[in-house]
């Protein structure tokens, strides 16, 4: 369905020096640097999938989704969807996927929202019957009646994404790729747009490939992720394997009742273990260690911790998948590792 | 070709649309430029009331010329307007995205997306003083002149989209690009006049760099029954359909090298 083949994307910037006297430099003298935006990166997806695309802000995400999506024209390797390539038969192939840029409405700013789907009707191509048929199932689906004539420009925010994520499905896309469409909304109109993408993908067997910074949306959504960070992929595969592989990890948290105690918990040399295996991190009175349950036991950490130190209260936690990728974020764990 | 003109006329309803979405806007639009005409008119007359001839172009000539040099920048300013943007801020702000999602032609898109409205004024006043200098004159024109007056006007149009399209698409390297489209675009200025009053130099630049002598002078010469057909006509064609691939090679060069911005 998807195949990216070792993408790669350089943008050339041009370094200035702060102040007009740097940018008049840099105007005749410039300094030009290759950013490495997207570095080789590969990955497939099935058809019917819904990929999560992660990775902190700044890693490529929105670049790779908009090479997928013709936008962008790779420097160098390839991408294939649906048989197209994006670039090559941008028109043929626009027609068969659906974009959402979260942060950039597609919409028609200052026309009634029922415009903007009979322009995308013609745009399109789509026939009547389909079109009626098709705006009764996204109607169900984002609830648009309430504001389908009011002008766009007078939506809320919700009320605008559900109504582009709207828009983007009107002419059944094989593909749907949705940048952020979470970005910025509250409790229940994500938990909307996360049943519509889910009913859709359900029903219609779109494939979706979602970038979120919203762990929710993946956990709820995805079946699989990946993850890039400073353009290379860092992660890909089930999240239920990024749990295991991870889930050994467990955080110990105490508050502590004399604060001088701190100095007597030297877990790395009593237990002999590495930085990788005990990560410590105190503030004032309270401490939170997280550490590799496979070397050490929680019960070994427990009795060793109350044997050293007197605390106020304590509690074990499991590490959430919050936190394995806040640690893949952070380049804690490496590829290798994975 | 007729999705295309369908999608057009669709894309000019929803922009009338949106215009009356906001019509104290709209109305004062109107009424400014209905000023910049009177002032433009007055102008014009000022001039010629000093200089009754010039090289041996009489007043009424002058005035013909004038007009017909609005007619084709009229036609390119009611059709052809959103090229400005493109130059000014749609690839700087990243918005050229919208356009490269849709399955139709990107240029197409941009262009059929506004229909500047403003243009009618341009094309009222072009005709007028068209029809007033041809009666002045008493110039009885042929059968064959009316389509030789549609071809010209067409390619005439056609060379100042060419030049908006080449100029703009530079933007898709230098991420802005209007004030370029500015610099070549405020030349067509000097093809209201007769190009034997100017010296070499710009008489060149008008004729062969950025031909903006064949959208008014040289056609009209011709129709005054004063210039070569083969070369005022043939040269507005030829100028415009190979300025017209020219720029369309950089357009399509340019979506290549088009960057998008961050979100």
């Amino acid at each position: 369905m998807i195949y990216v083949n070792d993408l790669r994307k350089e943008f050339k910037k041009t370094i200035k020096e702060p102040g007009l006297k740097g940018s008049l430099k840099a105007l005749f003298k410039p300094n030009n640097e290759i950013i490495t935006a997207v570095d080789s990166i590969t990955f497939h997806v099935p058809k019917g999938e819904i990929l999560g695309f992660i990775g902190p802000n700044g890693a490529g995400k929105s670049t790779v989704i908009k090479m997928l999506t013709g936008i962008l024209t790779p420097t160098s390797g390839t991408c294939e969807i649906n048989g197209y390539i994006p670039q090559k038969n941008r028109q043929k192939y626009v027609k068969e996927i659906g974009v959402v840029f979260g942060q950039r409405t597609q919409l028609w700013w200052d026309l009634a929202l029922r415009e903007t789907y009979s322009v995308l009707k013609e745009i399109y191509d789509v026939p009547d019957a389909e079109f009626k048929s098709r705006m009764a199932f996204l109607n169900e689906v984002l609830e648009l009646d309430d504001f389908i004539s009011s002008p766009v420009r007078t939506l809320s925010l919700g009320q605008r994404m559900r109504a582009d994520i709207a828009a983007s499905l009107l002419h059944n896309p094989k593909v749907l790729f949705l940048d952020e469409p979470t970005i910025g909304l509250d409790v229940v109109v994500k938990d909307n747009i996360r049943n519509a993408i889910q009913k859709i993908n359900a029903e219609e067997g779109t494939t979706v490939i979602l970038t979120t910074h919203d762990l929710a949306d993946i956990e709820l959504l995805c079946n699989r992720i990946v993850m890039i960070d400073k353009g290379k992929k860092v992660f890909d595969g089930q999240i239920s394997e990024l749990k295991r592989e991870f889930g050994q990890m467990r955080d110990l948290h105490f508050e502590l009742t004399h604060t001088d105690d701190f100095d007597k918990l030297v877990y790395l040399e009593d237990f002999k273990v590495t930085q990788d295996d005990v990560e410590i991190k105190n503030e004032g009175a309270s401490v939170s260690v997280r550490f590799n349950s496979d070397k050490i036991s929680v019960e070994d950490m427990l009795s060793y911790t109350l044997a050293k130190v007197h605390v106020k209260d304590i509690n074990v936690k499991d590490a959430d998948i919050e936190e394995i990728i806040r640690r893949l974020y952070k380049r804690e764990v490496s590829i290798d590792e994975v | 070709m007729g999705r295309m003109f369908r999608l057009h006329r669709i894309f000019v309803a929803q922009y009338m649309k949106n215009l009356m979405e906001y019509k104290v806007d709209f109305l004062t639009g109107a009424i400014s430029f209905l000023i910049g005409q009177i002032v433009q008119i007055a102008t014009i007359g000022i001039i010629f009331s000093q200089i009754p001839d010039l090289e041996g172009w009489g007043f009424n000539e002058i005035l013909f010329i004038y007009g017909f040099s609005l007619i084709p920048k009229g036609i390119d300013h009611l059709l052809f307007d959103n090229l400005w943007s493109v130059g000014y801020f749609i690839v700087r702000k990243g918005d050229f995205d919208k356009y490269l999602t849709r399955p139709i032609n990107s240029l197409f898109y941009v262009i059929a997306e506004k229909f500047c409205v403003d243009a009618f004024g341009e094309l009222f006043m072009g005709i007028v003083l068209i029809v007033y200098s041809l009666i002045q004159l008493k110039l009885t024109l042929t059968w064959y002149m009316i389509p030789l007056f549609i071809v010209a006007v067409v390619f005439a149009t056609l060379i100042y989209t060419a030049l908006k399209i080449g100029t703009s698409a530079i933007a898709f390297w230098t991420k802005a690009s209007g004030h370029i489209t500015h610099m070549v675009y405020m030349t067509n200025d000097f093809s209201k006049y007769p190009t034997t009053i100017y010296n070499k130099v710009v008489r060149t630049l008008i004729t062969y760099v950025i031909p903006f002598a064949f959208t008014a002078y040289y056609p009209a010469s011709y129709f005054l029954g004063k210039g070569e057909p083969l070369f005022c006509i043939g040269g507005t064609v030829i100028a415009a359909v190979v300025l017209m691939f020219i720029s369309v090679c950089i357009w399509n060069r340019g979506i290549k090298a088009y960057e998008s911005a961050g979100s």
